[in-house]
């Protein structure tokens, strides 16, 4: 089994999943916690929008998925926190309106192409070198950032208003989540594509959760469950030529029955 | 000679939501040491009134001041420990322990860096310990029952180890013993911990024996530094603009 290895596709394909099984679990573990979980669906969605245009006017679709991710996430939280929409109405909106958008996007490139396929689904060979660079300096700052925050995080999770009058800079630190998840997916739709990568930010905590442990435990048994779905589902994907993005899931969705039925 | 700065002092304060005035020249200060309960029919505007002194919400015009400092300038939050209403009503699945939630207490104090510290572990075992939640530490929050959800919201409050505690409406689906315990622990605080307090209620008989102010709130405020004598009946009658039979007991 080990010999999959040997590919350079799969050592890439592997460094790359395993880093987003982190971020994602990690990240993901807040979105649920304050019942926020479609916002990975929702910016997922908005870099489908990045991505066709990158296809469509031969820019890097990565780089142009972050952008639009970044700029949705902000317009998205300040809608919330400022203007006092709810945030599952503003949700749906921001979803289907960039579906809508990227479908246009791609109609008027004339052709629903392979590469757009693999962005969609995820892909284990279309993970390049500059690829895993990209998301290895941004996945680091994400990283970095998470665990430096990490308490402040939590508390505002746990009760929003009690944690802006003990004087934590609320406001700053939800836009810095909401642009740490909105990167997140951007770098991960390579790997579980733009339609799928939701699942691996919300299914992990949610599975973990049933456990019924601590803030710390859980987080923990999410990565752990992230990284443990991740591996089985590139190794399905090597062996059985499944889009890697559906077979992850596939897994994930495993781990969460299994949760639910233990517990 | 030099006088202690009030806790808050606040000066003609406006407040309007979506064109509806909620509190209009409100003024008052509180000083430190006191036990002072607002009191006023529901809409009136207690809530409003916590939430401006806290900067949850602005005013369309006023000065709130905090320890001697204008509120937008005031950074020493753990100063003031908050347990808003309805706080005890946590998600049974939430996945917190007791100990982290009355850790959370210390988190703005430690800054990005901060690891726990040894002077953080005794200030949350303290908290723990004084509101009898130090059993439950590892149980879950949202495993708990009411009265013990809301001992751990004013243990978090406290491991601030602040200086004046404010807690909105805090008997909010809590059974009597754990009401009578919640008032015996207020006093404690007020007259052992010298922890000033200032609490919403709606349950004006179990504040005759121990407040020493009362604000009265109702879009406009009435101040009342003789709480005994603002709480018989036919002033209460007056106030509240409806008949009102007010029965003083130890809980």
């Amino acid at each position: 089994m080990l010999e999959m290895l040997d590919y350079p596709f799969m050592q890439r394909a592997f460094i790359a999943g395993l880093m987003i099984a982190i971020l994602a679990s990690l990240s993901g573990s807040f979105i649920v916690l304050r019942r926020y979980s479609l916002l990975s669906e929702t910016l997922a969605h908005v870099s489908l929008v990045g991505v066709s245009v990158g296809l469509l006017l031969g820019f890097s679709p990565l780089w142009m998925a972050v952008a639009t991710s970044l700029a949705a996430s902000w317009l998205i939280e300040y809608l919330r926190s400022s203007r006092g929409l709810y945030s599952d109405s503003i949700l749906a909106i921001f979803l289907s309106g960039s579906l809508a958008l990227a479908i246009v996007i791609v109609s008027l490139s004339g052709s629903f192409n392979a590469s757009l396929f693999s962005y969609l689904f995820g892909s284990i060979l279309s993970v390049s070198n500059d690829d895993l660079i990209t998301m290895g300096i941004f996945g680091s700052l994400s990283m970095i950032l998470l665990l430096l925050f990490f308490k402040e995080l939590y508390f505002i999770a746990f009760d929003e208003e009690v944690a802006r009058t003990s004087g934590l800079r609320v406001t700053l630190l939800n836009f810095m989540l909401v642009s740490i998840i909105a990167v997140i997916i951007a770098l991960s739709i390579r790997i579980v594509g733009t339609l799928l990568i939701g699942a691996l930010m919300v299914i992990p905590p949610v599975a973990a959760i049933r456990f019924g442990l601590g803030f710390f435990k859980t987080t923990l048994l999410s990565i752990a469950i992230a990284l443990v779905c991740v591996v089985i589902g590139l190794t399905l994907s090597f062996f059985f030529s499944l889009p890697s993005g559906a077979a992850i899931v596939l897994c994930l969705l495993g781990a969460f029955v299994f949760a639910l039925v233990v517990n | 000679m030099k006088f202690a700065p009030s806790l808050f002092e606040v000066r003609n304060l406006y407040f309007t939501r979506q064109g509806n005035e909620i509190l209009k020249s409100i003024t008052f200060s509180i000083p430190p040491g006191d036990y002072c309960a607002i009191i006023g029919p529901n809409g009136g505007g207690k809530t409003t009134l916590v939430r401006l002194l806290l900067g949850l919400e602005k005013p369309d015009s006023g000065e709130i001041s905090l320890f001697g400092t204008a509120q937008e300038k005031f950074s020493a939050w753990n100063r003031i420990g908050y347990v808003p209403q309805r706080s005890a009503l946590v998600d049974a699945s939430f996945p917190a322990t007791v100990r982290e939630v009355v850790a959370m207490g210390r988190y703005a104090s430690r800054g990005i860096f901060g690891f726990e510290s040894t002077q953080d572990k005794e200030a949350i075992d303290e908290a723990m310990e004084l509101m009898g939640v130090a059993d439950l530490r590892d149980r879950l929050i949202g495993h708990l029952s009411g009265g013990q959800r809301q001992r751990v919201m004013i243990a978090r409050a406290l491991s601030s180890r602040p200086e004046v505690l404010i807690v909105d409406e805090p008997n909010t689906g809590v059974d009597v013993e754990s009401q009578h315990r919640f008032y015996e622990l207020l006093r404690h605080l007020n007259r052992t911990k010298f922890v000033s307090i200032l609490f919403i209620t709606h349950d004006i008989g179990v504040i005759a024996e121990d407040i020493t102010r009362v604000l009265f709130v109702n879009q406009t405020l009435l101040l009342s530094q003789n709480p005994h004598e603002m709480i018989r009946c036919d002033e209460m009658s007056r106030l509240y603009g409806n008949p009102s039979h007010v029965v003083c007991h130890n809980h």
